[in-house]
C-alpha cells in the first residue's frame, strides 16, 4: 500500500514536469490576444481597425471639453460662458489667454490626438497583414488611416508647432531609436510635409463621397483628402496649390439652407465633406458630453463656450447665420424649444446653437456632429487663394454665393486688400463654432488686434494676444517631463 | 513496544512489591481535554521511584499507597497527589508558560515555536476576537510586530496590511491568506469566532516554502476543531453602537455667510440665515451592530467535529448604510484508520448590504450650512439664494455640490454574496515518521447586486427650479442595473512529510512536494435598463401567455458579459529542518514556481531560503543560571516572488464604438496597452536576524528582530510615453525598493496572588521604505491621489529615488502674503509666488510620504478572581496625510469653523490663513498634516459569572467592550487612518470621500454549556 503511494506520488511529479508548461497556458478571456490577428483576417475586421481611429473623435478628451476650451473659448468667438465660479478646470485662463504649460486642456488634446494617431499607425501596420480581406478594402481602408493621421497631426501642428512625428508603432522594450521617435519634436516644415505626404496618398486611393454606402458617409473621402490638403497649403501660403487642390474637391454644392446643416436633416449633406458623426439613440454613441457642456445652464447644461459679443456685432444686418448659429436667450427654436430668459443662476446671454440636439438634449452622447470640412470654406480657401494671387475679380463671385446663401447681397469690396478682409470676415461667420476661428486669426496675423477688440463684461478692455507666444498653445509639461531635454517648450511657456 | 517496556519494567519491579509495602500505583495522566498525556513523569519521593506515562498516559510506580506522588510534565503545571490503590486518574492543567510546547503553523506543517528559525507571530482566538470587528486582520492592528494593518469603519471594507514594509507599489500589495490550507486574498467571510490561530509569516525562512506570493508576507489562518470527550457548546452574543471618534467642527450659517461674503466682496449672503443646517448630522445616525454565534464541539475516539453559525449585523452610522452577515462551520476530524486521518472543512458565508455613496460625507463637507435639509415647500433643499441672501427655492445657484440627504435618499443598491469554502486532507502514515498528506481546497463565490437610479425625480431633486416637463422626454424615467458575478478557485497539494531522529541528537524533518493552485476565470454579467416600475416586485416579470420571461431587450442600455482571464500556479517546493542536540537549528527551503501570468519564458522562479538557530539557554553554560529561562538567536536568508499581475499578453481592445453616418454601430479594434513581454516575478530578497528571549521565570518575554528586504525589480503599473498613444498602464519592472527595519516586543507576565495576575506587553516597529533606483528611465510617470479637481498629490517618476513610496509631491505653501491675502509657495529659487507663477514642472516637491515610519502597539491587563481587564493601544509616527476634503473649496462651499474665525483682512494681516477666495487651490503642503496618531484601540472588563463545572452552564463571562474610546491625533479630521482602497497611489492616505474612524461601545456574554 505505502508503496503504491509513494509511486502515485513519483510518478505525479513527473506527469507535473513533462505538461507543467502546457498546463501554464491558459486561454484568455478578457480581450484578443494580438496571437489571434487572424480572427480579424476578413473584411470586417480589417474595417474594424479604421472605426476605432474614428471613434476616438467622439472622445471626451479628443472633440469635447478640452478641445471646446482650447479651439473655441480661446477665440474671440466664444467667452468661456457658465457662471463667473465656474472655471470648469481652466476654461477661466484659456478664455483670458493666461494659461500656462500645465494647462489640462492643451494636455489632454495633444493627449488624444496621439492616441489618435497610434490608432492610425496600428492599422497601418496590421492592414497589410489581413491577406483574406478584400485588397481593394484594404487600399481604401490604409486611404482612411492616413487621411485621418494628417487630420491629427494638422491639429498638431496648429496648436502646438512642430512636434514629434510617431509613424509606428514600437514593440517594447523601446529602441533608441524609436525612443527618439516619440520624444523629439520635429520642425514644423517636417510636419507639414508629412501631413501632405499623407494626404496625397490618402487622396490617390479613396473613393468619392457619393461612392460610400448610406451608413458610411462620414468616411474620409478623396474630396475630404483635397479638401483638408488644400488647407494645409492655406496654413503655408502655397496659393497656386490651394486653387489647384480645391479645384479636385468635386461632387459637392452648397446647401440651400444654413441653419438646417447643423440639424440632424443636415447630417452628411451635399456640402458636408467631412464630419464627426455622433448618434443619440440607443445605444448612443456621440461626441462625449459635447451637447452637454455647452448647454443651456440649469436647463440641460452647463453653458460653457458661450458666443461672444464680438462675434455677435461681426454678423451683418439680415445674416441668417447668425440665428443659424447662436441660441438667444429667451427665443423659441425650431423645434418648439423655449429658451428660458436670462437669470442671476444662469447669466449666459448666448450659446452655442451647433452643439445642440433637439432629440437627446441634455444626453452625455448626442446626436450632435461636428463639421470639420465643408464645401462653403473650399470656396473661401479657393476665393483666398485666388485673391492672394491677384486674380481678385475671380475671387469676389466665390465670395458672393456664400454670402448669397446667407441672405446676403454681393460684397461691396472691390480691392484686393478689401476683398482679403471681406473674405477673413466671411469666414468667421461662415465658420463660427466649427473650431477654425482661434487659428485663422493666428494664421492671418489679425490676431493681437481681433483680442485687443474682444470686449465683454469680464474683459472691459480686451484681451492681451502676446505675439511671438499666443500662437502656440505649450506642449504638455507632462510630456516635456519626459522628454527630458530631447524637447523643449514653445516660446513664452515655462 | 513501550507498552511492553513498560511491561517488562513492571515485572523488574515486581519484586521489590513483593518484599516491602509498596505495591504497583496505576493510574491514567490526562489533559484537561481527556486526552492521555504521554512522557509524563510521575514520581515518589518516599518509595524514591518514579516512571514515565506511555503512549495512552497509563503509567504503573511501585509505590506506596497514600505516598504523595509528583506528576510533572513540560508544559504542564506539575500536580501532586496522593496515592491510591486503585487506578487514578490524574488531569494535568495547562502550564500558563506554554512557550517550549506551543506548536505554530508552518507552511504545510507544524513545529514547535522553539524548533522554528524564523520569525513568526503567532496570535489566538482571544487575540483576534477581543476587538468586536468584523475582520480578524482589524482586530490584530498594533499585536504585531512589523505588521501595519490600515483599517476602515466602513462595514464590509477589508483593512490593508503590510508586513514589514512595501516592498512593491502596485503589482499586488497585499499579503497572502492561508485559510485552512486555501489560498485567498480576503477573510471578510471568515467569522473570527471560528478562528483558532492567526499566524503571521514575516521573514524568508517561513515565507519562502510559499515561494510564489510570499513577497508580501503569509498570513496562516487556522480555524477550531472539536475537542475533548463530551459535546460542549458555545454561545456568544453582543450589541453595541458606534458613534464617529472624532468630528470637524464645520462653519455654522452666519459664519458660512460672512466667509463667503467676504471671498464675493459683496453681501450676497444674509449674515442672519434663518436655517443652520449640520449636514454631517443630517447623513449620520448612532450606529449599532451586533453579533451572534453559537458553536458545538466535541470529539469522539475517531471523530473531532466542530459546528459554528454566527450572524454579524450592522447598521452604519451613515443613514442607510446596512451590512450583515451570516456565516456556518462544519469542521471534521476523521480517523478512518490507525494511519489514516482525513481533516474536512466547510464554510458558507451569506453576505448583504446596501452601500451607500461614500462621497455624501465629502457633500456634508462642502455643502453650506445656510440651505436646508428640505424647503418649506417640501422639496429637496438646493443651494439657491434668494435677493434677500437666504437660502430659497427660488433664488439662484451659489455653489455646486449636491444635498447630501436627497444624495443618500435616491442612492437604491443592495448587494448580496455568498462564499462557499471548503476542504478535504488526507493524512497517511505509510512508515512510522513518514507521512503523506493530499489537500484539496475550494472556494466559490457568487455575488449579486442591483442598483436603482430614480433619475428623473433626482434630476429634479437637484434644482428646485425645475419643472416636470423640462425633463427630456428621451431622457430615462429611471435605471435599474442588476450585476452578477461568480469565480471557483481551488488549490491541491501532495507532499511527503519525513520526520526522523537519528543517533538521539539528530533531529530531521524533510518535506517535499507539489502544488498547484488555480483562480478561475471570474464570470461577470451587467445589465442596465431603463424605465421599470417603481415598485421593485416588478423589475423581473413573467409572460404567462407565452411561457416565458418578458422580453426587455428594447430597454436595455448597457450590457456586459465578462469573463476574466483565469490564472494557473504550479509549484515545486521543499522543506529539510535539522535540529543537533535540540539547541542548533538549520532551515533550509526551496521551491519552484511556474505563473501562467507570464510569457512562456518568464514563468519560471526559484525561491530559495536557509534559516539558522541557536538555542542559547540549552548549552550547559547556561542551563544553571538563574533567570534567565530562554536566549534563542535566529538568522535567514531568502528570496520571495509576487506575480500578482494581470494576464500578460498584448490584447486587442474590441467593442462597438462608432456610427459613420447611418444606424449601423461599427466595431472597432486598437491596442490600447502596452505589454512588456520579458515581465517575469518580483523578486524581493530578504536578510533578517532576530532573538527571542525570556527572563525571571519566563516572566519576562520578548524579542528583536532586524531585517533588510530587498525588492530589486519593482513591478509598477506605468504608462508609456504621451506620444505613443497608449494611454494604459502597464505593469513592468522599473525599480528597486529597500524595506529596513526592526521590530521590537515585550511582554510582562506575574502572578502577585494567586487571585491577581496581570500582563503588561508592547511592541515597536520601525521601518524605512525607501524607492533606491529606478532602472527603466524610458518609463513615464505614475501622477497619483487626484483630488478630483485638476490637482494631484502624489508622483512616482525618476525624480522619486530616495523616497519611499507613496510620497507626496506638492508645492510647498510659504503662507499669506501680507499685502493681499493670497496664498504664496515657494518656487524652486525659494521665491515665495502666487500658484500662478508656479511652474508645473520645477516648482513641486517630495514632502513625505503616506507610509509611516513607526508603528507600536501596547497591551495591558489583569485577571483579579472572576475579573479580567484589558487595554491595547496602537499608533503610528512618520506618515503623511492630506485634507484632500479641504482641499476642495475653490468657491461656495462651507468652511471649517476654525477658518471664519481668522482669515487675511486688509486689518488683520498677520493672520495664518489666507483671504476668502474662489479659485482652485493648488495642491500644497498648505493641505498636507501629519498623520501621527495613538488611539486606545480596545478597553475590556469582563466578568465571568462563579459557576461550578459541573452545572448546565460550564461557563459564562459577562463583557463590555470599548473600541477605540481615545485618540490623540495631529490630523484636524476625521481620521489619520485612510486606507481608501489600499493603493498607495490612489487616495490611500488622503481624506477625501473617507468613512470616519468610529467609537464602538459593546457589551456581551459568552457561555459555554
Amino acid at each position: 500500500m505505502k508503496k503504491i503511494y509513494i509511486s502515485i506520488f513519483v510518478l505525479s511529479a513527473f506527469t507535473f514536469t513533462g505538461c507543467a508548461d502546457d498546463y501554464l497556458d491558459v486561454k484568455q478571456t478578457e480581450t484578443i490576444s494580438t496571437d489571434d490577428t487572424e480572427l480579424f483576417n476578413n473584411d470586417s475586421g480589417a474595417k474594424s481597425f479604421v472605426v476605432s481611429i474614428y471613434s476616438k473623435f467622439l472622445d471626451w478628451d479628443m472633440s469635447s471639453f478640452g478641445w471646446v476650451g482650447l479651439a473655441s473659448i480661446t477665440s474671440d468667438d466664444a467667452d468661456k460662458g457658465s457662471t463667473p465660479s465656474d472655471t470648469g478646470t481652466d476654461k477661466d485662463v484659456l478664455d483670458a489667454l493666461t494659461y500656462n504649460a500645465s494647462n489640462p486642456s492643451a494636455e489632454s488634446t495633444f493627449n488624444a490626438n496621439y492616441d489618435g494617431i497610434n490608432r492610425c499607425n496600428q492599422a497601418l501596420a496590421i492592414l497589410p497583414k489581413l491577406d483574406k480581406a478584400d485588397p481593394a478594402l484594404r487600399e481604401r481602408l490604409m486611404g482612411e488611416a492616413k487621411f485621418l493621421r494628417a487630420f491629427m497631426y494638422f491639429t498638431l501642428v496648429k496648436c502646438y508647432g512642430g512636434v514629434p512625428i510617431v509613424d509606428r508603432i514600437s514593440s517594447i522594450p523601446l529602441s533608441a531609436e524609436d525612443k527618439a521617435m516619440q520624444l523629439t519634436r520635429k520642425s514644423t516644415a517636417d510636419v507639414y510635409a508629412f501631413i501632405e505626404k499623407d494626404l496625397t496618398e490618402a487622396a490617390a486611393v479613396l473613393p468619392n463621397k457619393s461612392q460610400y454606402a448610406a451608413d458610411e458617409k462620414a468616411k474620409a473621402s478623396k474630396g475630404a483628402a483635397y479638401a483638408l490638403l488644400a488647407k494645409v497649403n492655406l496654413y503655408q501660403k502655397k496659393w497656386q496649390k490651394v486653387i489647384d487642390n480645391c479645384n479636385l474637391v468635386t461632387g459637392y454644392a452648397i446647401s440651400p439652407d444654413y441653419a438646417k446643416m447643423f440639424r440632424l436633416e443636415g447630417e452628411n449633406d451635399g456640402e458636408s465633406i467631412f464630419e464627426i458623426n455622433g448618434v443619440g439613440s440607443v445605444p448612443a454613441r456621440g461626441i462625449q458630453g459635447y451637447s452637454n457642456t455647452q448647454g443651456v445652464r440649469d436647463a440641460w447644461g452647463w453653458g460653457f463656450n458661450q458666443p461672444s459679443q464680438s462675434l455677435v456685432n461681426a454678423y451683418e444686418v439680415g445674416d441668417v447665420r447668425k440665428n443659424a448659429t447662436i441660441i438667444f436667450r429667451g427665443t423659441t427654436l425650431y423645434d418648439g424649444r423655449v429658451i428660458p430668459v436670462i437669470s442671476e443662476d444662469d447669466p449666459n446671454p448666448r450659446y452655442n446653437f451647433k452643439a445642440y440636439s433637439s432629440a437627446y438634449t441634455s444626453a452625455w452622447e448626442t446626436d450632435a456632429n461636428i463639421k470639420y470640412l465643408r464645401y462653403a470654406e473650399v470656396l473661401l480657401m479657393k476665393a483666398e487663394a485666388l485673391n492672394e494671387l491677384g486674380q481678385t475679380s475671380e475671387a469676389i463671385p466665390l465670395l458672393n454665393i456664400i454670402r448669397h446663401r446667407a441672405g446676403l447681397g454681393d460684397t461691396p469690396a472691390t480691392s484686393q486688400a478689401a476683398v482679403r478682409t471681406a473674405i477673413w470676415k466671411e469666414r468667421r461667420v461662415e465658420l463660427a463654432f466649427e473650431f477654425d476661428r482661434f487659428f485663422d486669426l493666428v494664421r492671418t496675423g489679425q490676431a493681437k488686434d481681433a483680442f485687443a477688440a474682444d470686449k465683454s463684461a469680464a474683459f472691459p478692455n480686451g484681451k492681451v494676444f502676446t505675439v511671438g507666444k499666443n500662437e502656440l498653445f505649450p506642449i504638455p509639461s507632462s510630456f516635456l517631463l519626459v522628454a527630458e531635454g530631447m524637447s523643449s517648450q514653445n516660446p513664452g511657456y515655462n | 513496544m513501550k507498552n511492553f517496556i513498560f511491561s517488562f519494567l513492571a515485572l523488574l519491579l515486581l519484586p521489590t512489591y513483593m518484599m516491602g509495602q509498596a505495591q504497583a500505583i496505576k493510574g491514567k495522566v490526562v489533559d484537561s481535554s481527556g486526552m492521555g498525556v504521554p512522557g509524563a513523569i510521575i514520581s515518589a519521593s518516599e518509595s524514591r521511584a518514579s516512571a514515565d506515562a506511555d503512549f495512552d498516559g497509563n503509567f504503573i510506580i511501585n509505590a506506596k499507597v497514600g505516598e504523595t506522588l509528583k506528576i510533572s510534565m513540560l508544559g504542564f503545571d506539575s500536580v501532586s497527589i496522593t496515592a491510591t490503590s486503585i487506578p487514578m486518574t490524574i488531569t494535568l492543567k495547562e502550564a500558563g508558560d506554554t512557550s517550549l510546547k506551543e506548536v505554530v503553523v508552518i507552511g504545510y506543517g507544524t513545529r514547535k515555536k522553539i524548533d522554528n528559525t524564523s520569525a513568526i507571530t503567532s496570535l489566538k482566538a482571544e487575540d483576534v476576537t477581543r476587538t468586536k470587528v468584523l475582520n480578524a486582520s482589524q482586530a490584530i492592528q498594533g499585536k504585531a510586530a512589523g505588521v501595519q494593518v490600515t483599517s476602515s469603519d466602513a462595514p464590509g471594507s477589508t483593512p490593508s496590511v503590510v508586513i514589514r514594509g512595501l516592498g512593491t507599489a502596485l503589482g499586488g500589495r497585499n499579503p497572502l491568506y492561508i485559510v485552512d490550507g486555501m489560498p485567498t486574498e480576503n477573510i471578510n467571510n471568515i467569522n473570527t469566532n471560528d478562528i483558532t490561530s492567526y499566524e503571521i509569516l514575516k521573514d524568508a525562512s517561513s515565507l519562502a516554502i510559499y515561494g510564489t506570493r510570499a513577497a508580501n508576507g503569509v498570513i496562516i489562518i487556522t480555524t477550531k476543531k472539536g475537542k475533548g470527550d463530551k459535546i460542549s457548546v458555545e454561545v456568544e452574543s453582543f450589541g453595541g453602537v458606534r458613534t464617529p471618534l472624532k468630528k470637524v467642527k464645520m462653519a455654522d450659517a452666519n459664519q458660512y455667510a460672512s466667509y463667503s461674503n467676504a471671498s464675493l466682496g459683496t453681501n450676497r449672503f444674509s449674515t442672519n440665515q434663518p436655517v443652520n443646517t449640520n449636514w454631517f448630522d443630517e447623513i449620520t445616525r448612532t450606529g449599532t451592530y451586533t453579533q451572534n454565534n453559537i458553536s458545538i464541539s466535541g470529539a469522539s475516539e475517531n471523530v473531532k467535529y466542530f459546528f459554528s453559525a454566527g450572524n454579524y449585523q450592522e447598521k452604519a452610522i451613515l443613514n442607510g448604510l446596512d451590512y450583515s452577515r451570516t456565516s456556518f462551520r462544519n469542521n471534521n476530524e476523521f480517523k478512518l484508520s490507525k494511519k489514516v486521518t482525513l481533516n474536512q472543512n466547510f464554510s458558507f458565508t451569506s453576505a448583504n448590504s446596501t452601500p451607500k455613496p461614500l462621497s455624501a460625507f465629502t457633500n456634508a463637507y462642502k455643502q453650506s450650512p445656510i440651505v436646508p435639509v428640505r424647503f418649506a415647500n417640501g422639496q429637496y433643499g438646493a443651494p439657491f439664494a434668494d435677493a434677500s441672501g437666504v437660502a430659497s427655492p427660488k433664488g439662484t445657484s451659489f455653489n455646486n455640490v449636491g444635498n447630501p440627504v436627497s444624495q443618500l435618499d435616491f442612492y437604491n443598491e443592495q448587494q448580496r454574496s455568498i462564499t462557499l469554502q471548503g476542504g478535504l486532507k488526507l493524512d497517511y502514515e505509510i512508515l512510522e515518521g513518514l507521512k503523506f498528506t493530499s489537500q484539496f481546497n475550494g472556494e466559490y463565490y457568487t455575488w449579486k447586486n442591483y442598483n436603482f437610479e430614480d433619475s428623473k425625480n433626482a434630476w429634479l431633486a437637484a434644482n428646485p427650479t425645475r419643472k416636470d416637463g423640462d425633463y427630456s422626454s428621451t431622457d430615462p424615467i429611471n435605471l435599474l442595473t442588476r450585476g452578477r458575478e461568480q469565480y471557483f478557485n481551488w488549490n491541491l497539494s501532495n507532499y511527503l512529510t519525513y520526520n526522523k531522529v537519528f543517533a538521539k541528537i539528530h533531529d530531521v524533518e524533510l518535506t517535499a512536494g507539489i502544488e498547484t493552485s488555480v483562480k478561475g476565470p471570474r464570470e461577470k454579467l451587467v445589465i442596465t435598463r431603463k424605465n421599470v416600475s417603481p415598485d421593485s416586485n416588478y423589475w423581473s416579470l413573467y409572460n404567462a401567455k407565452d411561457a416565458k420571461g418578458v422580453d426587455y431587450s428594447g430597454t436595455v442600455t448597457n450590457l456586459q458579459d465578462i469573463v476574466f482571464n483565469e490564472s494557473k500556479l504550479a509549484s515545486y517546493f521543499g522543506r529539510f529542518q535539522y535540529k543537533l542536540m535540540d539547541r542548533y537549528l538549520v532551515t533550509g527551503t526551496i521551491r519552484r514556481d511556474g505563473s501562467s501570468n507570464f510569457a512562456k519564458d518568464y514563468r519560471w522562479g526559484t525561491f530559495p531560503s536557509v534559516g539558522l538557530g541557536w538555542i542559547m539557554t540549552k548549552e550547559s553554560f547556561l542551563s544553571d543560571v538563574k533567570g534567565v529561562n530562554l536566549i534563542k538567536f535566529r538568522g535567514s536568508w531568502g528570496k520571495l516572488g509576487n506575480q500578482n499581475v494581470p494576464l500578460n499578453s498584448q490584447s486587442y481592445n474590441s467593442g462597438l464604438n462608432s456610427y459613420l453616418g447611418g444606424s449601423i454601430l461599427y466595431e472597432g479594434t486598437s491596442i490600447t496597452s502596452q505589454i512588456d513581454p520579458t515581465l517575469t516575478w518580483e523578486i524581493t530578497e530578504e536578510s533578517s536576524a532576530g532573538v527571542d528571549f525570556e527572563f525571571l521565570d519566563s516572566r519576562l518575554k520578548g524579542s528583536f528582530d532586524v531585517y533588510n528586504k530587498n525588492t530589486d525589480n519593482v513591478i509598477l503599473y506605468v504608462k508609456p510615453y504621451p506620444t505613443s498613444g497608449i494611454t494604459t498602464a502597464s505593469p513592468s519592472h522599473v525599480g528597486e525598493v529597500s524595506n529596513k527595519g526592526y521590530e521590537i516586543s515585550l511582554r510582562w507576565d506575574d502572578k502577585i496572588t494567586e487571585d491577581l495576575s496581570y500582563w503588561v506587553g508592547g511592541n515597536f516597529s520601525h521601518n524605512k521604505n525607501e524607492l533606491t533606483s529606478l532602472k527603466d528611465v524610458s518609463l513615464s510617470q505614475v501622477v497619483g491621489g487626484n483630488l478630483g479637481n485638476g490637482q494631484d498629490t502624489k508622483l512616482l517618476y525618476n525624480n522619486s529615488v530616495g523616497q519611499p513610496l507613496g510620497s507626496f509631491y506638492l508645492y510647498e505653501y510659504a503662507g499669506v502674503d501680507p499685502a493681499n491675502g493670497n496664498m504664496l509657495y515657494y518656487n524652486a529659487a525659494g521665491a515665495k509666488v502666487t500658484q500662478d507663477a508656479l511652474s508645473a514642472t520645477a516648482d513641486k516637491k517630495y514632502v513625505g510620504s503616506i507610509l509611516p515610519k513607526a508603528n507600536y502597539g501596547i497591551s495591558l491587563g489583569l485577571v483579579y478572581k472572576n475579573i479580567d481587564f484589558s487595554v491595547d493601544g496602537y499608533g503610528t509616527g512618520g506618515a503623511k496625510v492630506y485634507n484632500g476634503k479641504k482641499a476642495q473649496r475653490f468657491g461656495g462651499e462651507n468652511i471649517e469653523a476654525s477658518m471664519t474665525n481668522d482669515y487675511w483682512t486688509p486689518t488683520n494681516t498677520t493672520s495664518s490663513n489666507p483671504r476668502p477666495f474662489n479659485t482652485v487651490p493648488v495642491a500644497s503642503t498648505y493641505y498636507m498634516e501629519s498623520a501621527d496618531f495613538f488611539r486606545i484601540n480596545n478597553i475590556t472588563v469582563g466578568y465571568k459569572l462563579p459557576l461550578k463545572g459541573d452545572q448546565f452552564i460550564s461557563s459564562c463571562r459577562i463583557y463590555l467592550n470599548a473600541i477605540n474610546p481615545f485618540i490623540t491625533q495631529k490630523f484636524s479630521g476625521f481620521s489619520p487612518e485612510l486606507n481608501a482602497d489600499g493603493d498607495p497611489y490612489k487616495l490611500q492616505g488622503v481624506e477625501l470621500d473617507a468613512y470616519p474612524t468610529l467609537r464602538s461601545f459593546v457589551i456581551g456574554a459568552n457561555l459555554k454549556f
